[in-house]
């Protein structure tokens, strides 16, 4: 049979038989909370034994308070969550303590009889620990839903006013990118290559969606294949795309469906799109400088990157019906493009006008599908032939 | 170490009469006036130790990297300091224990106290409307706390709730937990309260009258910009 007897430390005389002594005072630093205190509470030093708890408070009048295992009422709290407090029946006396081995200490001073109750704590614990978490992640998802509103409210407000902007926002803007792009050598302005595609320019005018449109025409001297417009309608032609074309038809079906891009204002609708919070904020509140110094810039990267497909369907289509009530044959715009397409095996590096106007196959069958659905009109020829020009830039 | 709280409470400071080789350890630039038999030591060590790290951690809770540690050289010599805010300051006695003290709340202390921080948890960094780290007092001597307004001081039997930036210092017997203030949430927040501190346990709270955030977050769009 086993028993216990205890003994207070440096007491034991002698020890018979089979008796195993253990030392089960531990002492841990912690508090007091009683009415007989000053402001009800002390720092102490615990003493944990079988029978009771004892805490000596520190400093001058030091007190001693026992409270019995037995009686004790176990809580978990304070600021870091793993403090116990001891209570008596009453709760006059609350002996506490943070200190790391006490739960243990008390669980093996009171032979086991605690273990339910800190369970039940712990458990009782973690649940209230995950109710917070659960609020502070609603709280949380709740402003990041309140912040992304405002972020792209505010986004899609800008780009709705960027688009009722007058069109000398867009020649503002390409006269910036034409400044800080610089994309090569133009030609005189007498060339006769220049000359050719002004007058395709002055031919198509009139059926253009914005005929008071500042059309301006440059030919750059470079072998790629390629053209395009910047916001506000200047135009920009290689020499490469004159030498590859057939025919002056062929050239204005191209030089439609750029200027169909000005006239649609695909270039601000880039930079509505591309549009950064800070930028579209100060738009919001009335700074039109620094939209317009941020068009440039993406006016740039635009007609080095592409417009969206959306975008260059759009011009296609428009730039056909240009072509259709000037009197010209859509159908060339289409020639140009099966052209692009065979040669483009050959001559990969140069033509960029393609690389950057992809799916020409769609395109292609999406203007004839489109030239179809046009009223049967009588097409006439274009009175300008290419041979001048084409000779003229082969001399340079 | 005599002190007295004086023009309490709208613009309250804390004059202390020492006696030679007696410390006050103070908040940086909260002095107002002193006698000429005081020395000023600047250090970034607390009574209880500690050095450079011990400062970037008092950094992060809003306090000052360093401590100016006041010592009387004569008998009867006068120091006179104030908090940079406009408000009341208190005197906590410490009796073993510890205090912990929302970030710039500390401005004061005497006797065998040790300064430290401490984390109060992810959601009270975020939510609490204090300083992500708070100021941790442990030891035997006397606190002075200083608040933005007027200081309550509430004895915790049970449950309080307290907005969040109101808290001034609380003793670590007690636990706060951030909670929603009514039980919608959409109403909690409608309220203009969201989020409230609610402690528990056994223990004593101070909480301030008035909000440094709100008054900022009222003033600001009046501002003009420079």
């Amino acid at each position: 049979m086993a028993a216990y007897a205890f003994a207070t430390v440096g007491n034991i005389l002698a020890l018979t038989g089979d008796v195993d002594m253990f030392q089960t005072e531990q002492t841990f630093s912690g508090g007091v909370f009683h009415h007989s205190i000053p402001n009800g509470r002390a720092g102490a030093d615990i003493i944990v034994t079988p029978v009771e708890l004892l805490a000596r408070t520190q400093g001058d009048g030091s007190k001693l308070f026992s409270l019995k295992l037995s009686e004790c009422q176990l809580e978990l709290g304070g600021a870091s969550g793993r403090m116990v407090f001891c209570r008596n029946t009453d709760s006059s006396l609350t002996i506490f303590c943070e200190e790391r081995g006490f739960p243990a200490a008390l669980s093996s001073a009171s032979f086991g009889a605690l273990d339910d109750r800190f369970r039940e704590l712990r458990s009782l614990q973690r649940s209230q620990n995950s109710r917070q978490w659960f609020w502070v992640s609603i709280s949380l998802l709740l402003i990041a839903v309140v912040c992304a509103g405002l972020y792209f409210g505010t986004l899609a407000a800008a780009q709705v006013a960027v688009r009722s902007l007058p069109i000398s926002v867009d020649e503002k803007i390409g006269q910036m990118a034409s400044v800080s792009m610089a994309p090569g050598i133009p030609l005189a302005e007498q060339h006769s290559a220049t000359v050719l595609v002004r007058d395709i320019v002055e031919h198509l005018r009139p059926y253009s969606a914005i005929p008071d449109m500042d059309f301006r025409v440059v030919v750059i001297q470079d072998e790629q294949v390629n053209a395009f417009a910047l916001p506000g309608g200047r135009i920009y032609v290689y020499t490469g795309l004159i030498r590859h074309a057939e025919n002056a038809e062929q050239v204005a079906g191209v030089l439609a469906h750029e200027m169909a891009h000005a006239t649609l204002r695909h270039g601000l609708q880039k930079v509505s799109q591309s549009l950064g919070i800070v930028v579209a904020m100060q738009f919001m509140v009335g700074d039109v400088g620094g939209l317009i110094a941020f068009g440039s810039q993406v006016a740039q990267e635009s007609v080095l990157t592409s417009y969206s497909r959306a975008a260059e369907t759009e011009a296609d289509l428009e730039g056909a019906r240009m072509l259709h009530t000037a009197g010209i044959d859509p159908a060339a715009m289409g020639e140009f493009f099966e052209i692009m397409k065979h040669e483009h095996e050959e001559l990969p590096a140069i033509l960029s006008w393609i690389s950057t106007h992809p799916q020409h196959d769609d395109r292609i069958s999406e203007i004839r599908r489109f030239r179809d659905s046009l009223p049967a009109a009588q097409y006439r020829p274009l009175q300008l032939s290419l041979d001048d020009a084409k000779r003229d830039i082969g001399q340079q | 170490m005599k002190h007295e709280l004086v023009c309490r409470p709208a613009a309250t400071a804390v004059r202390f009469t020492l006696e030679r080789g007696e410390e006050v350890t103070c908040e940086v630039g909260a002095m107002v006036a002193m006698s000429s038999g005081l020395t000023v030591e600047t250090t970034s060590k607390s009574r209880g130790g500690g050095g450079i790290l011990t400062g970037l951690k008092r950094m992060f809770s809003g306090e000052s990297f360093f401590l100016n540690h006041f010592t009387a050289q004569r008998e009867n010599q006068t120091l006179l300091i104030a908090p940079s805010m406009m408000g009341d300051c208190i005197h906590h006695r410490m009796r073993g224990g510890t205090l912990i003290v929302q970030g710039s709340g500390w401005l004061a202390s005497h006797g065998n106290l040790e300064i430290d921080t401490t984390w109060q948890g992810f959601s009270s960094a975020i939510f609490s409307g204090e300083s992500m780290f708070w100021v941790r007092c442990s030891g035997t001597g006397d606190l002075f706390l200083s608040s933005f307004g007027a200081i309550y001081e509430v004895d915790v039997q049970g449950e309080y709730t307290v907005d969040t930036g109101h808290i001034v210092a609380f003793e670590d017997s007690l636990q706060f937990r951030i909670t929603k203030v009514s039980s919608s949430l959409i109403g909690s927040f409608l309220g203009g309260e969201g989020l409230v501190c609610r402690f528990q346990g056994q223990g004593k709270l101070y909480c301030q009258s008035h909000n440094a955030a709100s008054l900022g977050a009222l003033l600001g769009p009046k501002l003009k910009p420079r």
